[in-house]
């Protein structure tokens, strides 16, 4: 343990290389084997997800190992760290691709061409872990560059109309946000002469006594807008509800589940580790996140009511969800914030699982809309069960995950004095229930007389695995978050040393 | 610091290529000996200017001097960091395109008098670069725009000539404008060394100063397609690739914009050009040239077009950030000469082999193209994300110096202009990328196959540099080092900027 401590920078970018060599090996080999080529991806993200587990266990001892790269723009470099935030995440990001990996195991069967969804979904793994370790913003914007353009084959995967529009319209929202965020950058380092992420913000008096308030609102915004693109704050979301239902399943669960977090994560990272905390509450400019979080909060969770196809309301779900970690990070309060990074990790499971339900669901019965899950218990009981625990967890059910995070996020909020934010968290999770009781309950409804029969399927081998596991990790998280390593303790070990407030 | 060296090499390199190319010419009409006397031109060059880039490093600047032709008027060679820099990027790529154009030009005719007039563009540009005063890079520069035109008319035909034409009324315009400064220059100034951070007078009349700058301006903007001083470009887009691939990336275009590069750094020097305030109507049409070409481009159809029009775009970078008399903007003006060619050349090899296998030239007809040509097509796309900017390619370390120099100096609304820029640059090269590998396609493309590896490698070398710029500034032997140096020279630092 000690020898990995030591050399903990090495192990970060191992785990960010090996899917991304795995992916240049698929790529290079393409279709010639399909299992030898399932086997080196699988591999390749078990090998990541388990770095990924002893970087956690290095960095609960306190540690933050870091490791320098080369120098693209001198003096800046491209370096990781690994800190309890970046381990929280990464570990999030690594368990649902995983998982997300096996389920596509059985979701592309009989697809020729499903080589290519495994190398850029590995490539995208590699580059997530990487976002997860940057040490700088430079870094983060390199690898969240690469893998929201690796994102693109994947979302457009099925080849249809609708893919490719929903695929454009990614691109360029994307697009936009990167150029954002890259002018951001340069301004980061105009006024800091640094990029790199420190507890406590770069941009504090000490450094950059000659910015004006208006120059770090407009770098603060650039950036906050940039990276709100991925985290779907309204405005900014219009590609979410599209790119969802384009994607294939597996890539949905994952494209929710850790991609929108990804610019969440992003955004905490500016918020305390450039701005730092002092700062931002002098500037003032907190009040406008919350309330541009809290109209998502709201607005997402409404249309997500009204919309019937299941993808899609899962996606308007999702865009009302993450919302909660920048309203959690705007009150600027370490409780609150712990909460939100947790909901990062626990909404990833519980939503991947949703959209792992919504594939098991298309490919054996078919269904696409609400509608048709009537009956849907008779025939996939164990996917009715899964979709009912995990719907249950998302609205905030005791004692099941989306509880645990939403409840600490409450009491943070409550203790910086946030009512307001409160009863925003409220009725998201009110209007959460409202939007995902109906799925619950049309499973269970006897069946419809002139339903569909079940495909016979063997698919289901490798999709029920999946979805069960994530299932019972998430009534795990909830029942036994106290167990050291697990998520909470990361959350709250990760606010502590963003906001620099002692346990 | 800097230790001036008398030595051979900087008059070799241009004479080694010099006597390649009367040697191919002469004996050129057999294959193997063109292809011998061609390979070993490049590559004794090659060697030659690389082996001064270690001492290069260390301070020196190699010098030699023919004397005078006329009083105060002499040839004269002289290795700066910014005159070795641009050697080394043009003899890398002659390399390059001497192998892709063996294999491109196969078959062709009037072969001796092609690479014969293609070694004697190289042997002038880097005559360009080493040039130690603006008369003898004039020489140079009137030698090149000569010897271009052969390669321009290769093909012979009217649209051809008439684009040759077109090419020779611009630059010889252009050259007209550089004598007429020349003239006024050793008048004013006493001197046409290039070896001083700016050598006017800053008592000398402001009428006289502005003349001076508009003439040199324009004069060597016409090469650098500053805007409207660029038609010429987009019509020599008839020649055969690897002439496309010289112009753009190599040679001409790229003596343009080392000219102006010389005229704002040595002769006026940033001190001067900054307190006169010309260089802000320079920015101000280098935006203007950037955005305009990108939206041109964006309607091409035919592939070598917009490549053209964006070859216009990426160089007013150069311009931009040269005139933004910032240290941090004039690294990345150094750098992007590296940068842009080595991406743009890419391109052209990629545009020149697609030719080669399908006979395709129109982008709508690239559907699919990209699970035919895989390798081809990914080094097309690695070009094209670093045309975007996108991190840890060569473009990216261009618009990190460049964004930074318009913010320290003042001029913030380039930065948005330059993330205006990228954006356009995603919006034509991406729907390319798009069609070649997300689009099927039509029967006769499942037949296509991929470029030979006389094509192929030089394309893959030139897609690796385009990376190693990118994340390898401070790998070992990599110029960026020299960027540095230049930069540091034209503003007086001791420190890099």
């Amino acid at each position: 343990m000690t020898a990995l401590a030591e050399h903990g920078g090495i192990a970060a970018l191992v785990a960010v290389m090996v899917p991304l060599a795995a992916a240049l090996w698929l790529g290079i080999r393409r279709r010639q084997s399909r299992h030898s080529g399932l086997a080196v991806v699988l591999g390749a993200s078990v090998v990541a997800l388990v770095l990924t587990a002893l970087l956690v266990a290095v960095v609960r001892q306190g540690q933050t190992p870091t490791l320098m790269l080369a120098a693209i723009v001198p003096p800046v470099r491209i370096a990781f760290r690994v800190d309890a935030f970046g381990a929280l995440f990464a570990l999030t990001v690594a368990g649902l691709f995983v998982s997300a990996l096996i389920f596509a195991v059985g979701y592309f069967r009989d697809d020729e061409r499903q080589w290519r969804f495994y190398a850029f979904a590995s490539a995208c793994l590699g580059c997530m872990l990487g976002v997860a370790f940057a040490a700088n913003l430079l870094t983060l914007l390199a690898f969240y560059e690469l893998f929201s353009l690796l994102s693109y084959p994947l979302i457009v995967h099925d080849r249809t109309p609708a893919a490719f529009a929903a695929g454009l319209k990614y691109i360029a929202y994307i697009l936009g946000g990167s150029a954002l965020i890259l002018v951001g950058l340069v301004l980061v380092y105009h006024l800091a002469d640094s990029v790199g992420f420190v507890p406590g913000g770069i941009l504090t008096e000490s450094h950059v006594p000659a910015a004006t308030p208006r120059l770090l609102l407009v770098t603060l915004a650039c950036l906050v807008s940039g990276f709100g693109v991925k985290a779907a704050i309204m405005p900014l979301h219009g590609w979410v509800p599209d790119a969802h239902p384009a994607a294939p399943a597996p890539f949905s669960a994952v494209l929710s589940g850790v991609m929108v977090a990804a610019g969440a994560f992003a955004i905490v990272r500016v918020l305390f580790e450039v701005f730092g905390a002092d700062l931002l509450s002098r500037l003032g400019a907190m009040p406008w996140l919350s309330l541009l979080a809290a109209l998502s909060v709201i607005v997402a969770a409404m249309l997500a009511i009204g919309e019937q196809d299941l993808k899609r309301r899962l996606a308007y779900s999702t865009i009302s969800q993450m919302a909660y970690v920048p309203l959690a990070a705007s009150v600027l309060h370490p409780d609150a914030l712990a909460g939100g990074l947790l909901h990062i990790s626990h909404h990833a499971l519980l939503k991947g699982g949703l959209f792992f339900c919504a594939g098991l669901i298309a490919v054996n019965i078919g269904a696409t809309r609400i509608g048709e899950l009537r009956g849907l218990a008779r025939l996939m009981p164990l996917t009715a069960l899964a979709m009912t625990v995990l719907a249950a967890g998302l609205v905030g059910v005791p004692p099941l995950s989306g509880f645990l995070s939403k409840w600490l996020l409450g009491r943070g909020l409550l203790a910086a004095g946030g009512t307001l934010e409160l009863a925003i968290l409220f009725a998201g999770a009110l209007l959460a229930a409202v939007y995902l009781w109906p799925l619950v309950f049309l499973a269970w409804l006897p069946a419809a007389p002139s339903r569909r029969a079940l495909k016979q399927d063997i698919a289901s081998r490798w999709m029920t695995p999946a979805l069960v596991a994530v299932t019972l990790l998430s009534a795990l998280l909830g029942v036994a978050a106290f167990l050291p390593g697990f998520p909470m303790e990361l959350a709250q070990l990760a606010a502590a040393e963003l906001i620099g407030v002692a346990r | 610091m800097t230790v001036e060296v008398f030595d051979l090499r900087p008059v070799l390199a241009p004479l080694v290529s010099f006597a390649c190319a009367g040697l191919v010419l002469l004996l050129g009409s057999s294959a193997r000996w063109r292809a011998a006397g061609s390979l070993a031109a490049a590559g004794i060059k090659f060697a030659i200017v690389w082996s001064m880039l270690p001492g290069s490093l260390a301070g020196q600047v190699y010098g030699f001097t023919f004397g005078e032709i006329l009083p105060g008027l002499s040839i004269e060679f002289r290795v700066d960091a910014l005159g070795l820099f641009f050697a080394l990027v043009s003899s890398t790529l002659w390399v390059m395109t001497t192998l892709y154009a063996l294999a491109y030009m196969r078959g062709s005719h009037s072969l001796r008098r092609f690479f014969g007039f293609f070694a004697l563009c190289v042997s002038t540009t880097v005559g360009i670069a080493f040039a130690g005063n603006l008369f003898t890079l004039f020489v140079f520069y009137e030698l090149l725009a000569l010897f271009t035109y052969p390669l321009l008319i290769h093909g012979e035909d009217l649209a051809a000539r008439r684009a040759g034409r077109k090419y020779l009324v611009y630059t010889l315009m252009g050259g007209g404008l550089i004598l007429a400064g020349l003239v006024l220059l050793q008048f004013t100034a006493g001197t046409l060394s290039l070896a001083e951070a700016g050598i006017l007078d800053p008592a000398t009349d402001r009428r006289v100063l502005l003349t001076l700058f508009v003439l040199l301006v324009a004069g060597f903007g016409v090469k650098a397609a500053i805007m409207p001083l660029h038609a010429w470009l987009p019509a020599a887009m008839v020649a055969p690739t690897p002439v496309s691939a010289l112009l753009h990336a190599v040679a001409a275009v790229k003596a343009g914009s080392f000219g102006l590069l010389r005229v704002i750094y040595n002769i006026f020097g940033v001190d001067l050009l900054g307190e006169l305030g010309y260089g802000v109507w320079l920015s101000a049409l280098a935006g203007f040239t950037i955005i305009a070409a990108s939206l041109v481009a964006l309607r091409q159809e035919r592939l070598k077009a917009r490549l053209a029009w964006s070859t216009v775009s990426q160089l007013s970078y150069i311009t931009l950030a040269a005139t933004l008399l910032a240290p941090a903007a004039a690294l990345a003006a150094v750098l992007h000469i590296a940068n842009q060619a080595f991406a743009k050349i890419t391109m052209f090899f990629v545009a020149g082999a697609i030719e080669r296998s399908t006979g395709r030239t129109g982008i709508s007809e690239l559907s699919g193209i990209g699970w035919r040509m895989p390798w081809t097509m990914t080094a097309f796309t690695v070009a094209a994300l670093s045309f975007m900017g996108v991190p840890l390619l060569a473009g990216f370390v261009t618009k990190w110096y460049l964004a930074l120099g318009a913010l320290r100096s003042g001029y913030g609304g380039y930065v948005a202009l330059l993330a205006v820029s990228g954006l356009l640059n995603a919006a034509y090269w991406l729907p390319i990328v798009y069609r070649a590998f997300f689009r099927p396609g039509d029967d006769e493309m499942s037949e296509a196959r991929e470029a030979p590896w006389m094509l192929l490698g030089p394309i893959l070398v030139c897609t690796g540099y385009v990376l190693l710029l990118g994340i390898g500034a401070q790998a070992p032997a990599m110029p960026f080092s020299l960027a540095e140096s230049a930069a540091r020279f034209a503003f007086g630092l001791e420190v890099p900027p």
